[in-house]
């Protein structure tokens, strides 16, 4: 087998760049957003100095009334508090929603257009783990803690601003928490980052086992596997205790070491006011001022700090998005400058031969003429070369020696784009897409009309029971919605294959879960939809063999008969053989 | 149910020492973090408009005293809080897995699978964050009342102020987060879709690539994307109002107790130093009245989700009684008179021992019903089933498993390596390497890297179909068993290797008891006899070769 070769991440430069062409269009926008928050933050600390004002007033001995005109202001202070706030909110939100849904949609875009054998060779999941886990923890950034972190850095820079409005000597003792701090965030981030990873690799492994115990709990039953697995549980439920307790372990020391910082800087802060005070420097107010500032600043600070790891991850997360960005996608050198369109549905092999990357030569010498509209069965051992032998024939794999032409036109020499598709491959995948079922279907043909989809379904076998869903054709199917039996879904597949309409189709379809009732009903739905196309088939059973022009036995990577089912039961090679098993061996 | 409310019950007693402890470090980490702004207010009232150098020195001495003491207290309480809570989240967990795979089964009637594995995850969780939420409430309410006699002390009107305006205010806020609430429920879940359906195209682009679907895909998800983003967008809109409400509301009540400290400060009732405090106080507050609210929330789905795990906990087992073991060694011989179990309406069939019975039916939900009978997964409505003579409801199904080992066609793999899966169910020290080559499974070792040793996912996900049944076989076939019933074992497999693994099949287990449920002619062919079964009962027997060539409906059943 091939070694895995995940996908590339990109470095910081290049993660900057995309950032900041993401940010482009929406730079009016985000200039506005960062205004209203400085504007909201630089509101919000007006709070203190007017309350040091009305402490000012009555250490001063002025009458009562005279602290209205302060606390006229702070009500002032609160409404324009909040009407910045829901501008800056509103606004960061939309920015960095609108460049996530950007983001996303080049991603997905990008990753339909990479190679197949790109993404085989990266192992899906790497790519579901990037479309998944990735994607959701820079949304989650975009939507907390990137407006949290922005806010809590603007009230922080102005609080420092405000405490030297006050005296500049307030802001320097402030300042004596900054090493503290620095040092806390030092000890923490190294130590928290890799911890946090391994209690989401904890977490992620005890869910896994649990789906296989307790989702496979049948079969343990059935071989008496019922202590190991509870074993296996009980070592992963440790392992998440243990990964828990670190994790937790890591932040309560960083806490502690942000509760001195503050100690640190509150008494700085206090001194400095006694001092200043004494000296008649400033007064009681602004002393209080200074102290309730401060104060203030211990959620925001902590706020800062802990969030640290969480822009870190997003940051680790966006880099491996837009690693796949950069993926060379095979557009450009794969479009000829003149595509020649088939002249019908013929397929010729010449001298065809592949090896995958690295690999051992797998085909070997492959010639086969196929006439339109006739159907070819492919029949051999497993690793005899039939996927392979498939796949070229679908171009989803470029041969390493040899031509395939359809239609008399080298499979190259037509193109990608998906109009002068040739070629259509039904895999042994079975995925049914998470949605209406009409929805499914035209994603083989988006201007499908409801009569066509319906026709479709009818040439299969499936119409019966799709409109019998409770919802007939616009019953959401798929993960979350209505589940299919794998005979379904397999039709599906079929019917999507009528809809694309190619006139060649190539059908490496397994009935594996099916069963064997099921397969006959995908036997037949299989011929139906090539009535009209040329169909090359990997046959599972024999009896699709026997309903083909033209059965090809392979060996090793080599074409080792080949003619009608009667031509080779009559010549007695190994095609019979397999044949008389079937029939009554013994 | 008596047994139903005390899941809740039960979790919390069983670690009601820790949870006491770890209370009383939070009490204290509350009661000093709500005494910093009193400090702060003291140490200027006597130090900073005194000018008394002793008096600043004792109250940085003190306030450096209460910082150490709510530190230490958060650090230990909330270790002790965060310990508790992940040992009941583990307890729970293990024992509904104990539930689950205990051999006379039961708990999973009437659940899929997913809904099973997320009683064991989701709602563990939401029981065992009951251990975060109660010390930490505890703790909440030791402040609020910390809090309440400092400002009492200060000032009767100031302290009653705060006191009975903090829960209005709450209970306004909360009442401005309702609509935000019920709109981000159902905005969440279709901005939630885009992440959906990405996933959802990734899972199948060897589908869209095989039809050049890529297009269509691509702007399927552009509207999808477009469509999750007007709905965060709303949401954020709605989320942007209720924070501006948030802030100003708080803002207002704060210059409401300016106003009346300020003229109570300026009448002389109160310090400068009560003022400064009494303002730290009512913002101090906010936080753990807060947490109040949480906790409430918390408890509401902890009993929701108790409530589900206690279904799980206490569901009837699926098969009642049966304490004998089968002969040993046991020959395994099966005698069924009369059977009624689902859709079988009197099934009689004998298997001596040592036969190999090919069983042909064209009805899937005859064979399981069947199956699930021969090792008692369920038992029969009616009629008799022996092993060797002995009632098969008189055995007991753990032992009842090791003398009769059925294959369902949809058994499992599991992590661990292609080595581990197959000897999982082996007597130790077996040899399994005939099974191996029996089951064609050394050709899929022989194509993974590592081989025997390489890596199989959960369920056997990394393997193709083929591979997958074809490791499950020679599971199957390793164990050795008495009995050994196959279900469909090679429908995933190409004809070269399904001729091979018949060969193999009856080579490995020629003399001993086996039942091969298919419709296969490879298989079949393989077999001492075949009977074809209806639901009700045995419509035809003979050897394949026979049925083949004198019963049209068994060459229709098998040749298609």
């Amino acid at each position: 087998m091939i070694d895995r070769e995940l996908l590339p991440t990109a470095g910081g430069a290049r993660v900057r760049a995309e950032l900041g062409t993401l940010l482009r269009p929406h730079r009016g926008r985000a200039a506005l957003a960062t205004l209203a928050l400085l504007a909201g933050a630089a509101v919000s600390l007006l709070t203190a100095p007017l309350l040091g004002r009305i402490v000012d007033l009555v250490a001063q001995g002025r009458p009562a009334a005279s602290v209205h005109g302060p606390v006229l202001a702070l009500a002032g202070v609160a409404l324009g508090q909040g009407v910045l706030a829901v501008l800056g909110v509103y606004l960061v939100t939309r920015v960095g929603e609108t460049m996530l849904a950007t983001l996303r949609e080049g991603f997905i875009a990008q990753v339909l257009r990479l190679p197949l054998e790109r993404i085989e060779r990266a192992g899906s999941g790497d790519l579901t783990s990037r479309v998944t886990t990735d994607v959701a923890l820079i949304g989650d950034a975009v939507r907390d803690a990137v407006p949290q972190f922005a806010r809590s850095a603007m009230i922080i820079a102005l609080t420092l601003v405000g405490l030297a409005v006050l005296d500049w000597r307030f802001m320097v003792a402030a300042l004596f928490a900054a090493p503290v701090q620095v040092l806390a965030a030092r000890w923490y981030v190294p130590r928290a980052v890799p911890l946090y990873r391994a209690q989401r690799v904890a977490g992620g492994a005890q869910q896994q086992q649990l789906l296989d115990s307790v989702g496979g709990a049948r079969t343990v039953r059935a071989f008496r596997l019922g202590e190991d697995h509870a074993a296996r549980v009980a070592r992963r439920a440790e392992d998440v205790v243990t990964a828990s307790i670190a994790a937790v372990r890591v932040r309560t020391g960083f806490l502690n070491r942000l509760n001195l910082a503050e100690y640190v800087g509150a008494a700085a802060v206090l001194v400095v006011g006694f001092w200043l005070v004494r000296s008649g420097t400033a007064s009681v107010g602004t002393a209080s001022a200074a102290a309730l500032y401060f104060i203030n600043l211990f959620s925001p600070i902590n706020q800062v700090l802990l969030l640290l790891d969480d822009v870190q991850s997003a940051g680790a997360a966006l880099a491996r998005l837009v690693g796949v960005l950069d993926v060379a996608d095979g557009r450009g050198q794969t479009e000829p400058l003149q595509p020649a369109q088939p002249v019908d549905g013929s397929v010729k092999l010449t001298r065809l031969g592949h090896a995958y990357p690295g690999g051992p030569d797998v085909l070997h010498d492959v010639h086969l003429d196929v006439a339109a509209g006739s159907r070819v069965a492919l029949v051999g051992a497993s690793g005899a070369g039939k996927s392979t032998l498939a796949k070229l024939v679908a171009g989803v794999h470029r041969p390493t020696r040899g031509s395939v032409r359809i239609g008399g036109v080298e499979l190259s020499e037509q193109g990608a784009a998906p109009a002068r598709r040739s070629v259509a491959l039904i895999t042994q995948e079975v995925h049914v897409f998470a949605g209406p079922l009409a929805d499914d279907l035209r994603l083989a043909h988006p201007d499908a009309t409801g009569e066509q989809l319906r026709a479709a379904l009818a040439t299969v076998g499936a119409l019966d029971w799709a409109e019998a869903l409770p919802g007939g054709l616009d019953t959401v199917v798929g993960g979350g919605g209505h589940s299919l039996t794998v005979v379904q879904s397999q039709q599906l597949a079929l019917a999507r294959l009528v809809l694309a309409d190619p006139p060649v189709a190539v059908l490496d379809e397994a009935t594996a879960e099916a069963g064997s009732a099921g397969a006959r009903v995908l036997d037949t739905a299989a011929l139906s939809a090539l009535v009209g196309r040329t169909g090359l088939m990997v046959a599972h059973r024999l009896t699709q063999a026997t309903t083909a022009d033209t059965v090809v036995v392979l060996d090793c990577g080599r074409i080792v008969e080949q003619g009608s089912h009667d031509e080779l039961v009559a010549a007695g090679g190994r095609y019979a053989e397999l044949w008389a098993a079937w029939h009554d061996s013994r | 149910m008596v047994v139903r409310p005390r899941v809740l019950r039960e979790t919390v007693t069983a670690q009601r020492r820790e949870l006491t402890v770890a209370s009383l470090f939070l009490i204290l980490h509350q009661a000093c973090e709500a005494m910093v702004p009193v400090l702060v207010g003291v140490l200027i009232d006597r130090a900073v408009r005194t000018g008394d150098p002793v008096q600043l020195l004792i109250w940085l001495v003190v306030l450096g005293l209460d910082f150490l003491l709510l530190s230490n207290g958060y650090r230990i309480g909330s270790r002790l809080t965060y310990l508790a809570e992940a040992r009941a989240d583990q307890r729970l967990r293990l024992r509904i897995t104990d539930r689950v795979l205990d051999p006379r089964g039961g708990a999973e009637r009437s659940r899929l699978p997913g809904a099973l594995v997320s009683v064991a995850t989701s709602d563990t969780k939401r029981v065992s964050t009951l251990f975060l939420a109660l010390p930490f409430g505890t703790a909440a309410l030791a402040a609020v009342v910390v809090a309440a006699i400092a400002l009492l002390r200060i000032s009767l009107p100031l302290g009653l102020l705060i006191l009975l305006g903090t829960p209005p205010l709450l209970y306004l806020l909360r009442v401005l987060g309702l609509p935000l609430q019920r709109r981000s429920g159902p905005e969440q879940e279709r901005a939630a879709r885009a992440a959906g359906v990405a996933a959802d195209l990734v899972g199948g682009v060897r589908v869209l690539k095989g039809l050049r679907a890529e297009p269509a895909a691509e702007s399927r998800y552009t509207v999808t994307s477009q469509e999750s983003l007007a709905a965060t967008l709303r949401a954020g809109r709605a989320q942007a109002w209720y924070q501006g409400a948030v802030l100003a509301a708080n803002g207002l009540f704060l210059a409401l107790i300016a106003l009346v400290g300020g003229r109570l400060a300026a009448a002389g009732s109160i310090s400068i130093g009560d003022l400064v405090a009494a303002v730290g106080l009512a913002q101090f507050l906010l936080g753990p009245l807060n947490v109040f609210s949480r906790v409430t929330s918390a408890l509401a789905q902890a009993r929701a989700s108790g409530d589900r795990i206690a279904d799980v906990l206490t569901a009837a087992p699926a098969v009642a009684g049966g304490e004998l073991h089968p002969a040993s060694p046991t020959p395994g011989a099966l005698r069924l008179r009369g059977l009624r179990a689902g859709p079988l309406h009197g099934l009689d069939l004998t298997v001596p021992a040592g036969e190999i019975l090919g069983v042909a039916t064209a009805d899937p939900s005859v064979a399981s019903a069947l199956l699930a009978c021969l090792n008692r997964e369920t038992d029969p409505d009616d009629g008799e089933l022996e092993l060797d003579g002995q009632p098969l409801n008189t055995l007991d199904p753990a032992a009842l498993r090791g003398a009769v080992v059925v294959a369902a066609h949809d058994a499992e793999l599991f992590a661990g390596s292609l080595r581990e899966n197959v000897t999982a169910a082996a007597a130790p020290g077996f040899d399994t390497t005939p099974a191996l080559r029996a089951a064609q499974a050394h050709e899929v070792a022989a194509t993974l890297t590592g081989g025997l040793d390489a890596p199989i996912s959960e369920q056997g996900s990394s393997l193709s179909g083929g591979q997958r049944q074809r490791v499950a076989l020679a599971r199957a076939l390793a164990t050795d068993a008495p009995v050994l019933v196959l279900h469909d074992p090679t429908t995933a497999l190409d004809t070269v290797t399904e001729a091979r693994i018949a060969a193999g099949l009856r080579e490995l287990r020629l003399g001993r008891t086996t039942l091969v449920l298919a419709t296969s002619p490879a298989l079949l062919a393989a077999c001492d006899r075949v009977v074809a079964l209806g639901a009700d009962g045995v419509t035809a027997q003979g050897s394949h070769a026979t049925l083949l060539h004198e019963h049209a409906g068994y060459r229709e059943l098998v040749l298609g």
